[in-house]
């Protein structure tokens, strides 16, 4: 029977109890990479010395997610919003988040800058393989043959070209002595944790940290619960899940 | 700390009376991921309903060992899981 309950939800201090249930879709990869984000923040007590930045695109939905000091600026350019936080406040943990569309595609030269320059931030960015908030079109990221509302027959390369891989690219660019790049999935948040942990702690140092999520979108993927894990297994088939660039003494 | 009042259900004594479970049922959206995560396939459809007004989820206390996996996995935190 439904009644009101005497227990709280296990939710970080670093996030908005006030919100009640979050603006994503049911099943939406962005709740489990924000929560897990929230917790680590608690871990490390960065909770004060965070600013919280969100995209355009599903990200936005998270404008009052965190219990942060948040703000919500254009596609990609979350990522110059930020690092100018930063660079006005040194000490501010910055973090910058994202899609894949707009840190990938519309707005993919702030994050190839500020990964060159080693601007002191953590980009986060949620690679669901298509543009969620607008109906799911193609992404940078979409997968090769994977069916899309712009492809309807399934991505043809010969035609688009290949898909993008962000950790890659950035790995390609980074510092490796200021710089960590990752990429983790939704699939294991315990794992997300300790990437997250390490990206926030190599952030504390003044260095540069690029975290890709492999994320899940339901309502435009059309997938069931199980389809769903399915889709995301194919995913990390297609995108390795590991560490790109790890500076030295991160733990 | 939160002020706020929640709406949900509880199942009490799962895992062998070791722990009490609960569904926040004002957060739990009706996705399903937690069902397909659970290691003893013991997590169904309920006859309570969430925030959209579609089916909430619910352990069977028997088989049910209190792992926390579908609390861990819910993009929504509408799973808690209380070790006694
Ligand atoms: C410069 C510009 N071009 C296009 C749009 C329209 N637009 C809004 S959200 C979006 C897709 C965002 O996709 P992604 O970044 O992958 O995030 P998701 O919604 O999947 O989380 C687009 C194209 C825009 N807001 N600004
Ligand atoms: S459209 Fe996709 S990415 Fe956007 S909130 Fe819904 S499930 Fe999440
Ligand atoms: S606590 Fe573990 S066993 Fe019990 S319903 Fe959740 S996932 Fe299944
Ligand atoms: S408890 Fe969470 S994961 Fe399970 S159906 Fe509800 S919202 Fe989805």
């Amino acid at each position: 029977m439904i009644q009101t309950l005497d227990v709280n939800p296990d939710l970080a201090k670093a996030q908005n109890a006030e919100a009640g249930a979050s603006k994503f879709c049911p099943g939406c990869g962005h709740g489990m990479i924000l929560k897990t984000l929230a917790h680590t923040l608690d871990d490390l007590e960065l909770q004060e010395k965070a600013v919280f930045g969100c995209d355009i695109g599903c990200s936005l939905l998270s404008w009052n997610y965190m219990n942060v000091d948040s703000v919500q600026t254009h596609h990609g350019r979350t990522t110059p919003v930020i690092y100018g936080v930063t660079r006005a406040n040194p000490g501010t943990i910055g973090i910058a988040y994202m899609g894949d569309g707009g840190g990938l595609a519309i707005g993919s030269q702030h994050l190839v800058n500020a990964a060159v320059r080693g601007e002191n931030m953590l980009i986060v960015l949620a690679n669901n393989t298509n543009y969620g908030m607008t109906g799911g079109q193609m992404a940078p990221t979409t997968m090769p043959g994977q069916k899309t509302e712009t492809t309807p027959y399934g991505r043809d390369c010969e035609v688009t070209g290949k898909p993008a891989k962000g950790a890659e690219m950035v790995a390609s660019i980074v510092d490796p002595n200021k710089a960590y790049v990752a990429r983790a999935s939704v699939s294991n948040l315990r794992s997300l944790r300790k990437t997250f942990t390490k990206a926030l702690k190599n952030v504390e140092k003044g260095g540069f940290s690029f975290v890709e999520v492999l994320s899940i979108c339901p309502l435009n993927w059309i997938t069931n619960n199980e389809g769903t894990w399915d889709r995301l297994k194919t995913m990390e088939e297609f995108f390795d899940v590991k560490e790109f660039v790890q500076r030295e003494g991160l733990e | 700390m939160t002020t706020v009042k929640h709406q949900g259900f509880k199942v009490e004594n799962v895992a062998k009376g070791k722990a009490d479970w609960y569904c926040f049922t004002d957060l739990c959206k009706g996705c399903g991921l937690c069902i397909v995560k659970c290691p003893k396939k013991c997590l169904k459809w309920s006859k309570e309903v969430g925030i959209y007004q579609t089916p909430a989820v619910e352990p069977n206390p028997e088989e049910c060992i209190g792992c926390g996996t579908c609390a861990l996995v819910c993009p929504d935190s509408a799973i808690k899981v209380n070790k006694k």
